[in-house]
């Protein structure tokens, strides 16, 4: 018989409460191995680049050839910006694939017993999802400019930009993880991916002003997050006079519209996250 | 280690009226009494579906019990979940890794969630390492490891962070009988923890008569016998003789008891009637038997085991 050694150090072991990690370090944790598994697999972050990366090096160009200038505004950089509302969503439901992989065939039992709140297991996946959707932009952005898209950057545009892109990140991996974790199988939560990351996008002004909408989706349009993200996010990088925002809001002040739909981007990221949250503890606890 | 008003050591696990009722009404366990030992190997014993992981689902804080409570080494496992979770480790009864990672990260990362230093981390992860065998596989990935191999790097895991509660829920399920028995050894080894408190599920009678000090014979929710191994298989006394008969088994049984050749503790299971010899002799119940008509195709008498013990409290209840 196999003798294990014993090396229990008992006097550490005396006291009420035992010491437990910080909630800093467990989410550091969490977020190192959510890293290590995507690593693992590229095709999180080589897939959902194609598309957005199709449009900005071919589609759009050529388009602009034969499109008029939108509002003013240079039609490749439009698209470009409006890429970013295909790219985002599309990389954070392939991450949400890996919750999907963690329940049914990973190491998510282990981490419900370790000592750390669970919202934490949550809050690592976004740390990597962010982390994942940022180095997508960088590419998508790289790849606009080598095709000729020209962005009127500012220090204050450009933080306008990040901001409408993280709260979208957010609000997107938010809608990912609920999806993944009420969703009994892979391949129902692929086949719901198009709903959820590509049909808001033909709504939300990416290809063409939600001016040119009938009234009904242009309204629709109004609602959904993504429309205020890239009025934001051009309003920050090549639309001066905010005309995105101005569609939605009809107000004079270009601040106070990006301050609005701002807002409206940060209440569908903090409801949603809240949702993704409350759906993961219902899922893991019964 | 805790301790009661007058200092001594308090229990690893105490659990009092623990019940669980599923959305539905369907009652996995039934108000569950048990205590366990610092330092005891405790077995839940009982068949699939007779509420020994919905048992270790509440004390791992993953099921919230419908009523009653458990401590784990004093902590609530409701109201404290995060102390309950600190001082306990669990291996699954089925494979629970990331296939992706390397057997060290593995390891590494139980360490840093259950607050390892990192330094003790790296110590007890080598010693584990080396006393489980796994010096050659650690740093590969996990998909390329067999299933002996893993559910020993699961094993070395759940020890890193020097549990005093180790929940083994039916650790050598789905394992050819060769690495079953290597494991068998590995976990008898872990009585050297005597700091370590084990409580295991398993349906395999004779890993329980091997490795638990105490056994709670568990079925449909609730705990039919609790006792030492020892102890059961002494209800039975020294022998028994299970006689496979052609006839109704009931009516045997029946017929044998009118006689006095059967007390309450026989009983019968399919087509085989078990009576345990305390004063009589196997010889008469056959006779008996044949006089009343009831033929048999096959007689053994032997030394009991739990398998008899389960099948008295459970076999029997089920076909009444």
């Amino acid at each position: 018989m196999t003798t294990i050694a014993v090396t229990n150090d008992v006097s550490a072991r005396a006291g009420a409460s035992p010491r437990t990690v910080s909630r800093g370090a467990a989410l550091l944790t969490l977020a190192r191995r959510r890293a290590a598994l995507s690593a693992r697999t590229p095709r999180e972050i080589v897939v959902p680049l194609l598309t957005p990366i199709l449009f900005a090096l071919v589609i759009a160009p050529a388009l602009a050839t034969m499109v008029h200038p939108t509002d003013g505004l240079d039609y490749k950089t439009y698209v470009a910006v409006g890429t970013v509302g295909l790219l985002v969503p599309l990389s954070c439901m392939f991450a949400g694939i890996g919750v999907i992989v963690d329940r049914d065939s990973g190491a998510r039992r282990e981490l419900l017993a370790a000592p750390v709140p669970r919202s934490l297991m949550v809050g690592g996946n976004f740390v990597v999802a962010l982390a994942v959707s940022t180095l997508q932009l960088a590419a998508l952005m790289v790849a606009a400019i080598a095709r000729g898209a020209t962005f009127h950057t500012s220090g204050t545009g450009v933080l306008w930009f990040i901001a409408a892109a993280y709260l979208f990140a957010v609000a997107s991996y938010g809608i990912a993880e609920v999806m993944a974790n009420r969703i009994p199988k892979q391949e129902e939560y692929i086949g719901a991916t198009p709903a959820v990351a590509i049909l808001p996008w033909f709504l939300a002004g990416s290809l063409f002003p939600i001016h040119a909408l009938p009234g009904w989706l242009a309204a629709v349009a109004k609602i959904l997050p993504l429309t205020h993200a890239l009025a934001i996010m051009r309003y920050g990088l090549l639309d001066r006079h905010a005309t995105g925002l101005h569609d939605i809001w009809g107000m004079s002040s270009a601040t106070g519209m990006a301050a609005l739909s701002l807002l409206v981007v940060a209440i569908w990221a903090v409801a949603l996250a809240g949702a993704s949250v409350r759906v993961f503890a219902k899922s893991a606890v019964h | 280690m805790h301790t009661d008003r007058i200092g001594r050591p308090g229990p690893a696990i105490e659990v009092t009226g623990l019940r669980k009722t599923y959305p539905g009404g369907v009652e996995a366990v039934r108000g569950i009494d048990f205590t366990v030992q610092p330092g005891e190997v405790f077995g839940l014993l009982g068949p699939n579906g007779a509420g020994k992981s919905t048992t270790i689902g509440m004390l791992t804080t993953t099921i919230v019990p419908t009523a009653g409570n458990a401590h784990l080494a004093g902590h609530d496992v409701v109201r404290e979940p995060l102390a309950a979770r600190q001082v306990s480790s669990v291996v699954f009864q089925e494979a629970v890794v990331d296939r992706g990672l390397t057997g060290r990260a593995h390891l590494d990362l139980h360490a840093r969630l259950w607050s390892v230093e990192a330094g003790v981390g790296r110590r007890r992860s080598a010693e584990l390492v080396e006393a489980f065998g796994l010096g050659e596989v650690i740093d590969r990935t996990v998909a390329g490891y067999s299933g002996g191999q893993r559910r020993r790097l699961e094993i070395a895991r759940a020890l890193v962070s020097e549990p005093r509660v180790l929940f083994l829920d039916e650790p050598t399920v789905g394992l050819d009988t060769r690495i079953r028995y290597e494991l068998l050894d590995l976990i008898g080894g872990l009585r050297a923890r005597r700091e370590m408190t084990t409580l295991l599920t398993t349906h395999y009678l004779d890993e329980a008569e091997r490795l638990c000090d105490r056994v709670a014979v568990v079925h449909a929710g609730a705990i039919v016998a609790l006792d030492t191994p020892e102890r059961l298989l002494a209800r039975l006394g020294e022998e028994i003789v299970e006689v496979r008969v052609t006839g109704d088994p009931r009516a045997a049984l029946a017929r044998l008891r009118q006689r006095g050749l059967a007390d309450d503790d026989a009983f019968a299971v399919g087509a085989t009637v078990t009576v345990p010899l305390h004063q009589q002799q196997a010889r008469a119940i056959l006779d008996e038997l044949a006089a009343a008509g009831i033929g048999s195709s096959s007689v053994a008498t032997r030394k009991p085991t739990l398998d008899d013990i389960y099948l008295q409290l459970t076999g029997d209840r089920l076909a009444a």
